[in-house]
């Protein structure tokens, strides 16, 4: 059975068409990488697979059912948290929140120091688990905050951008980490990214969302010159360094222009290089 | 009198049970505004209940009607209108400001003599009857019982509202939950400290419990105790030394986040000391 199952999704959030169109399935422990622009509708995919936003048209089944809210087979690591007020507490403590943060009431689960020790041993945090957060290494922080998503062992796990704002290392630590997850749990696991690079050893497939259009496949069928250029509207190239990594041109307006909008939440721009940011906010304002 | 027999009389008694009660919610309620970083809300919704107060008392209304209309008035309208946290500062001072602009109406308008307008300021812990010993208590008491059931969600929400979102919590309802206990314990602290120093008690303790640990639970557990320590404390001095009960409590307050930050200090001098 698929772990998540669309066909011919459509997203409309604010009268506006985020993508349309959606068709493919995620089978369990694979790992899928999102990507395309800023804005083009990578964490509104998250947002409908958790249930908190609903399809246009089309149909997503999660784990063979309508998604929703609260399904605790399916873990999250959200893109920005709430650092300051998090940071004062522990990670053991932070951790604990996954497994009753939910729960209304006075009792307590006898269950949860085993469970939560359990999540810190295997993302490799039980040394550090009972500092403040806030004292903390960007990785360290990342990876307790990988314990809190799969303190469930959930059968799907969704990581918006996991390897922003890291170092280098740090994001190998992390992309190994998520592997580990994914061989010891068996978890479908979900990545968001801005760059495929630092993800690709341990990617199976690809969700690539431009211009309102969703691809989906292997790595080798979507990050192909014919594919990407049609998505996008105009020739990309993709050049393969001697050890294999994948260099694609032609999207430099996008990555010159990383955060072009401070509200980038369903605003779609299509990433096009030839594309001016004027004729958007046109766009923006006949619309 | 000797201070025992002082110590005996009702009105200290009172006081006595009333403080314990105020200053164990408020140290509760005090360290999740420490936590959401809602210290201005807190401070505003205090200041608007000086409006509510004099609006009552110009009515010929118990001052504590005022309070708790207004307080809780307020608390709602800063828990829907501000989405971001810079929307909420905005929401949080026109809110603040149209309060006290009504206040300084409502005391103009009522031409009785301004003792009661005073002990809304500055607390008039002395004064409390058994009546308002019981309402005081069972507000506090309710307010402990609805943070210790939604103590994690709470947490969980005031921490990393957008994962908390995606596993069924709303931290929408939980904030503005969250504001009504804030303006319900702002209410029953304004009897004691009155409120300006209604802080004394609500974010004093707190900060510096979490200045002192990081595990919440503990941090609660200190905040409260603090708390409570300040205002026997107080208590005890207001009626040995003499002076305002509300100033003792707050000088004692003060004083316990001086000494968390200090230890701290200490600790994480000696901390680094170990690392090195």
């Amino acid at each position: 059975m698929s772990v998540i199952l669309m066909k011919d999704g459509a997203v409309v959030l604010g009268g506006r068409t985020i993508w349309k169109n959606a068709s493919f399935r995620i089978e369990p422990a694979t790992i899928t990488a999102v990507l395309g622009p800023n804005g083009s509708g990578k964490s509104t995919l998250l947002n409908l697979v958790l249930g908190l936003i609903a399809l246009q048209e089309g149909s997503l089944e999660v784990l063979g059912a309508a998604p929703h809210r609260g399904n605790r087979r399916v873990g999250y690591l959200a893109q920005s948290r709430a650092a300051d007020a998090m940071a004062t507490m522990t990670g053991r403590d932070y951790v604990g929140l996954g497994f009753d943060g939910p729960r209304f009431g006075w009792g307590r689960d006898k269950s949860k120091s085993d469970v939560v020790r359990r999540a810190l041993v295997l993302t490799g945090t039980a040394s550090f688990a009972d500092q403040p957060l806030r004292i903390l290494s960007g990785g360290q922080r990342q990876r307790v905050a990988l314990a809190h998503a799969t303190v469930f062992k959930p059968e799907l796990l969704l990581l918006d951008e996991p390897l922003a704002a890291l170092d280098l290392a740090a994001q190998a630590e992390i992309v190994d980490l998520i592997n580990l997850i994914r061989d010891t749990t068996g978890a479908a696991i979900i990545v968001v990214a801005h760059d495929l690079n630092p993800l690709a050893s341990i990617v199976d497939h690809v969700l690539w969302i431009a211009r309102r259009q969703v691809r989906s496949g292997t790595v080798d069928q979507v990050v192909t010159e014919e594919v990407l250029s049609d998505l996008y509207g105009h020739p990309i190239e993709i050049i393969v360094t001697s050890r294999g990594r994948r260099v694609i041109v032609g999207l430099e307006e996008e990555f010159a222009h990383p955060h072009p909008h401070p509200h980038p939440k369903g605003f779609v721009h299509g990433g096009e290089p030839a594309h001016s940011h004027l004729s958007e906010v046109y766009e923006e304002e006949t619309t | 009198m000797t201070l025992s027999e002082l110590l005996g009389t009702s009105f200290v008694q009172h006081a006595f049970y009333a403080v314990t009660a105020v200053a164990l919610a408020a140290g509760a309620v005090g360290y999740f505004v420490v936590l959401r970083r809602q210290a201005f809300a807190a401070h505003a919704v205090g200041h608007v209940g000086f409006a509510g107060a004099a609006g009552a008392v110009w009515l010929g209304l118990s001052p504590i009607t005022g309070l708790l209309v207004f307080c809780l008035g307020a608390g709602l309208l800063i828990g829907l209108g501000g989405a971001s946290l810079e929307e909420s500062d905005a929401v949080v001072g026109v809110t603040l400001t149209a309060a006290l602009g009504l206040g300084v109406l409502f005391i103009s308008l009522y031409s009785g003599y301004a003792n009661a307008t005073y002990s809304i300021l500055f607390g008039q812990i002395l004064g409390v009857t058994w009546g308002d010993v019981g309402l005081v208590a069972s507000l506090s008491l309710g307010v402990l019982i609805v943070v210790s059931f939604t103590y994690r969600p709470l947490l969980f929400v005031s921490v990393d509202p957008q994962t908390a979102a995606a596993r069924g919590l709303s931290p929408r309802s939980l904030s503005l939950l969250f504001m009504a206990l804030l303006a319900i314990t702002t209410v029953v602290a304004i009897q004691i400290v009155g409120v300006l120093l209604v802080f004394s008690l609500l974010v004093a303790p707190a900060a510096a419990a979490e200045v002192l640990t990081s595990r919440p639970l503990r941090a609660v557990a200190l905040a409260m105790g603090f708390a409570v320590s300040s205002a026997w404390l107080g208590l005890f001095f207001g009626v040995w030394v003499g002076g305002p009960v509300s100033f003792w409590i707050t000088a004692f307050a003060s004083l316990s986040y001086l000494v968390a930050r200090v230890v701290s200090r200490t600790r994480v001098v000696r901390g680094r000391r170990v690392l090195a």
